[in-house]
């Protein structure tokens, strides 16, 4: 049996390619649909080529050999012999299943930055502006900014405003004419053009004007700050202005979810844009045995290449042979997402938005100020360091959202990079989602 | 047809359909404080929307750290701002 952790793209592909051979596979997610992230929608899938998610489904549900555990909260994994236990939690009880082998496609989440106000209700990021539309039918405010940098600003900003939303402001803190700097990737995935067509063409119909080279850098009291940046986000003096909003969406790019790999012993390495990613040979397998990984754990890349590192993980983890066609598609989507990477990367700038008592650590509310006394007056050196002594990142979030920034933070101050070694440290953590001590003394479920 | 159930929400009644998670049907009803942080008393919402953050989080039927934007409303169910 193989199984699967995550019900996204990838881990709905790769649950699908083994099931071809009929092998016994089980596919877990926290979620009470599959579908991912990228497709949550409550009712219907909507959106850019959105048949690929129903037909996938109905590919999965009819799969006799495949099981869907859904509301499954994976929190650990180990070693028993020749198997792998998984545990997970499942309406408060603790539960395990164990199989010789599991893909892991446990996906990402939005990467923030800090700026004042980001901590106010109606700051969010885009996935959770997204997440409230197609996962419950909500709009998150009326008057909404979208900004940050990528393509998927673009369906976030569409759907609200097909929704009913009032977009006062797409914004961007790149050109897209940076995709000059990448045209094999363009030249090799022209399906792209007609996505961008699409979306285009929704832009247009809301009037909606996507501006570049500006950011979100504060918001209070339903009134956001927009201010023109240059390429190094460094804040242009005198271009800033307000614009009355409710809700500010900002997002900037996707960081993977990487507790799992982590916790099983998977080596890590540092992606080209300081990502810390999973080592994966070319059929998507670990560097630990039997344990595959596929999807954005592997690198930022985006549903279509999460699809196919997702079955090219089935195939290799049921013993299937795997066409080369498969091969040269990854690779001409991998350029593609390396491409994404160079066009829009997250500058060093974003740090003078910040002011002293800007919150960084948004559960133990550790402000920029404590975090700056821990290097200037402390002597700490890294984010680790930092941590003892501020607390930022010791929430109940496990420094998920912000002990990225602290590194990047701590760094601008001592003048000295962030190592490889300290991102793939602030990347791993104990557990990978929250349980108590009392689900873990009882009630556990083995199988 | 969606059913309609309602829930509290520190003391006051608000309905949503059946499926949609708490945080979404307080933010529905332009209820967006969810609640206010231990140190600074600053009022908070959600912010991921997909579990990882846990600014979110609300009491339960009395039990903590509860993701609002995960867990759906359920009929009856009493909720509570954490503090």
């Amino acid at each position: 049996m193989i199984i699967v952790i995550g019900a996204g793209p990838a881990g709905l592909a790769a649950a699908e390619a083994a099931s071809r051979n009929g092998t016994e596979v089980a596919l877990l997610d926290s979620a009470s649909r599959m579908g991912g992230q990228y497709w949550r929608h409550r009712t219907k899938v909507t959106g850019y080529r959105s048949e690929r998610g129903d037909q996938l489904f109905a590919k999965v549900r009819a799969a006799d050999s495949v099981t869907h555990i859904s509301e499954a909260s994976v929190w650990s994994a180990h070693r028993e012999g020749d198997l792998i236990r998984v545990n997970y939690l499942q309406g408060g009880i603790e539960s395990s299943l164990t199989a010789e082998k599991i893909i892991l496609a446990t996906g990402a989440y939005d990467r923030t930055l800090p700026f004042p106000g980001w901590d106010t209700p109606g700051s969010m990021t885009p996935g959770a502006a997204q997440s409230l539309l197609k996962g419950h039918d909500v709009i998150a405010g009326k008057r909404i900014i979208v900004a940050g940098t990528g393509p998927f600003l673009l369906p976030v900003a569409t759907g609200l405003a097909e929704a009913g939303a009032e977009i006062v402001g797409l914004l961007d803190a790149h050109s897209p004419l940076r995709w000059s700097l990448s045209p094999r990737a363009l030249l090799e995935n022209v399906s792209k053009f007609s996505e961008l067509l699409y979306y285009a063409r929704l832009l247009r119909k809301h009037r909606i004007t996507p501006h570049f080279g500006r950011a979100v850098t504060a918001f209070a009291d339903g009134v956001a700050t927009i201010s023109t940046i240059d390429s190094d986000f460094v804040m242009k003096s005198g271009r800033s202005r307000a614009i009355k909003a409710d809700v500010v969406a900002v997002g900037w790019g996707f960081l993977p979810d990487l507790s799992l790999g982590g916790i099983l012993g998977c080596a890590q390495k540092v992606d080209s844009d300081g990502t810390v990613i999973f080592e994966v040979d070319q059929n998507q397998l670990s560097s630990q045995p039997h344990i595959w990984i596929a999807g954005e754990a592997t690198g930022i890349g985006g549903a279509d290449l999460s699809l196919i590192e997702g079955e090219i993980a089935g195939l290799a983890a049921s013993g299937q042979k795997i066409s080369s066609s498969l091969f040269r598609n990854r690779a001409r989507k991998q350029r593609f997402a390396d491409a994404l990477k160079r066009t829009y990367p997250v500058r060093d700038g974003w740090r003078q938005w910040i002011t002293p008592s800007t919150i960084i650590c948004r559960c133990e509310e550790v402000r920029s100020q404590e975090i700056a006394d821990s290097v200037i007056e402390l002597g700490a050196e890294d984010s680790r360091t930092s941590k003892l002594f501020t607390r930022a990142g010791m929430g109940l979030c496990q420094g998920r959202m912000c002990s990225r920034n602290v590194s990047e933070i701590v760094s601008g101050i001592t003048q000295c990079a962030v190592t490889d070694g300290e991102r793939i440290a602030a990347s791993n953590r104990p557990t990978a989602a929250p349980i108590s001590l009392g689900q873990l003394a009882d009630g556990k479920n083995s199988l | 047809m969606t059913q309609t159930i309602s829930f509290t929400f520190n003391g006051a009644t608000i309905e949503c359909e059946a499926g949609q998670s708490i945080a979404s049907a307080l933010i529905n009803e332009d209820q967006r404080e969810l609640r206010r942080t231990r140190f600074g008393d600053e009022p908070r919402s959600i912010f991921c929307g997909i579990g990882i953050c846990f600014d979110c989080v609300v009491v339960i039927n009395g039990v903590a750290n509860q993701r609002s934007c995960l867990i759906e409303a359920q009929d009856g169910m009493n909720i509570e701002s954490a503090q």
